[in-house]
């Protein structure tokens, strides 16, 4: 503005005094270079050296075989030779899987119920929606310690609940189906909510106009579910299918204080594994490191296929 | 405790300005919206509703409450059979004996330091990050972004053993330090400051800078104050991540004096050392303030959930 109005003063200052302006503006444009750099650094630092590096060592960790954490021994693929043929290694995958399946599967299921049946206003709307979402917010090792106590087979208010109504409740967390059955079910009251309310803000992104025009042309509730709703949801299911798939790969630490991994490692899922050879003796750095690439890769191609598809729909 | 909830969501859609069906039935006067819901749904699906969303409140708050209550008995309260739905008496000395008896209050002071220490981290380091990357043009800007994005796919879980190596060789474990500093790098609150800061004009850096104010004093004197509600999300998902935080406590809090809550009643539990009142009374105490925060706070909850996708 100055520059516009006095252009011959502001050019007059320029030439006259030509050393001292040049000497302070170069600091200036120093300072906004160095500047972003300095803003980034502790961040950066930190991801650098507690995620970056770790996650490229640990490839490296998993071509070594270390019993004790200090001496590495060169072993090439042997460690994934060794968790492919081992039976334990083979039953904890097809655990976490069948985990997996049953939870996203529920998890998907009962998130699109809720978030339908929240989507209109009613009364007690919001004190419904925050109870269905409180649990996804509590400790997960709170949770599994106390809906171990629930089922527990005697004294346990599950059981006692159903004598009351006269069955005998079985022995839960000792029978290793009705286990893995009781783990899918914690999983499942522990995230709901949470899905519910990704699922919710997807209804609230559709056009409530399209409604009203399917409804003056005589649609019936079920029609505009199957035709308008559903089709308008599909991209927001696909969001919540891929991140609770992703959590549950990642399931641990509710199952450790529910069921320990037991009875007899029926629900050990694949980060216990990766824990246990790590932690419990005998410590095996290089399995541990081959479980985590192998978890690595599941997370990696679900993410990938979460953000080609967000990007698709950016696209459009 | 309910209407406290309520009251918050309605000011969040009112705030929000959104919630098709809220919108919809604020302005009206109160008593006729019934009869237009009438006409709107069939009974049978209203009935059916609530029969639903009943079932599953209960299926939350029956346990919850059950574990409140028991809380308050006695060893040999909780062994009876059947078990009594009421406590004897609602003196606190599970509580008292817990943190007296068994160290925890060591665990919790440990768990609120961890927590309140890494917060803070976390919201300075992650704002600032956050600035650089919004509001500066640099070679690799966008490559670190995208990094920052990619660190979203590399959870502690996958890289376990390898980031234990890391705190092992760098004197991490058994400090609260190891608890502080290496979870408080956080993608997501990179990324949810970083988009709210892409929407702040940039004439109002550039205003700051012809004032002759510095790069980093423009950053806490214009931009600070603007970001206060991402920053205000951030925390709050930190405070709850960090308080409810296992895994990583786990392998880096070995010595039992620096365990937090979650890792003590883990440990404690599957040992069966420390008898289950107290376990119980101590696990109330560690969902006591993710409650409360929820219940006051539920606004910045739910924002962050529907812009990031991420809890």
């Amino acid at each position: 503005m100055l520059a516009d109005t006095q252009p011959d003063i502001a050019e007059g200052a320029r030439s006259m005094g030509s050393g001292a302006p040049a000497r302070r503006r170069r600091p200036r444009l120093n300072r906004q270079k160095i500047a972003p750099y300095l803003f980034i650094l502790p961040n950066m630092l930190v991801f650098a050296i507690f995620t970056i590096y770790p996650a490229i060592n640990m490839f490296n960790m998993s071509l070594y075989d270390s019993r004790n954490g200090r001496t590495f021994r060169w072993v090439g693929f042997d460690n994934f030779t060794e968790i492919a043929t081992d039976s334990e290694f083979l039953q904890v995958l097809t655990q976490t899987v069948v985990f997996t399946i049953g939870f996203v599967g529920f998890t998907v299921l009962f998130a699109t119920l809720f978030a339908l049946l929240l989507n209109d206003s009613f009364r007690g709307r919001t004190f419904f929606r925050a109870v269905i979402f409180l649990p996804s917010l509590l400790s997960a090792v709170v949770i599994g310690l106390l809906w171990g106590w629930m089922f527990e087979r005697t004294n346990g208010l599950v059981n006692v609940a159903l004598g009351s109504l006269g069955i005998t409740g079985p022995g839960w967390l000792v029978q290793d189906h009705l286990a893995m059955g009781v783990v899918i079910f914690v999983g499942l009251w522990m995230h709901t909510g949470f899905y519910t309310l990704i699922m919710l803000a997807g209804l609230q992104g559709i056009d409530p106009n399209v409604h009203e025009a399917a409804k003056v042309d005589g649609a019936t509730t079920w029609q505009r579910f199957t035709k308008i709703t559903w089709p308008l949801l599909r991209p927001t299911t696909l969001v919540v299918l891929i991140l609770s798939t992703i959590s549950g790969f990642q399931a641990f630490d509710f199952i450790w204080t529910l069921t320990g991994g037991g009875p007899v490692g029926s629900t050990t899922l694949l980060v216990q594994y990766i824990y246990e050879r790590g932690f419990s003796t005998p410590t095996r750095y290089g399995l541990a490191a081959a479980g985590g690439v192998v978890l690595f890769g599941f997370v990696f191609v679900l993410t990938a296929i979460n953000f080609a598809y967000g990007r698709r729909k950016e696209a459009a | 405790m309910s209407t406290v909830g309520q009251e918050s969501v309605v000011a969040q859609e009112t705030v929000a300005g959104s919630g098709t069906g809220g919108g919809r039935g604020r302005g009206r006067p109160k008593g006729t919206w019934t009869s237009v819901a009438a006409t709107r749904t069939p009974t049978t699906l209203v009935v059916l509703r609530y029969a639903v969303l009943v079932t599953a409140a209960l299926g939350v708050l029956v346990p919850l409450t059950w574990t409140v209550l028991s809380s308050f008995k006695s060893q040999s309260e909780l062994a009876q059979r059947p078990p009594s739905l009421m406590p004897k008496s609602f003196a606190p000395t599970n509580y008292t004996e817990a943190m007296s008896r068994f160290d925890f209050g060591t665990y919790l002071s440990n768990s609120v330091i961890v927590t309140v220490g890494a917060t803070i981290l976390t919201v300075v380091i992650n704002t600032m990050c956050a600035y650089g990357l919004a509001k500066y043009n640099f070679r690799g800007r966008n490559a670190l972004f995208l990094l920052v994005l990619a660190m979203i796919m590399v959870p502690l879980q996958v890289i376990l053993i390898s980031v234990y190596k890391v705190a092992s060789d760098l004197g991490l474990v058994n400090s609260l330090w190891g608890l502080i500093i290496p979870p408080a790098a956080t993608p997501t609150g990179v990324f949810l400051i970083r988009q709210y800061m892409l929407s702040i004009p940039d004439e109002l850096i550039e205003g700051s800078r012809v004032d002759g104010a510095g790069e980093f004093a423009t950053f806490l004197r214009i931009i600070v104050p603007l970001c206060g509600a991402p920053i205000a999300v951030v925390t709050v998902f930190s405070v709850m991540w960090r308080w409810n935080d296992f895994l990583w406590p786990l392998i880096i809090s070995q010595d039992q004096s620096k365990y937090t809550l979650p890792v003590a009643l883990a440990q404690f539990s599957a040992e069966e050392v420390v008898p289950f009142n107290y376990i119980l009374a101590m696990s109330v105490v560690a969902m006591l303030p993710v409650v409360l925060i929820f219940l006051f706070l539920q606004r910045y909850i739910v924002t962050g959930i529907a812009n990031t996708g991420i809890k």
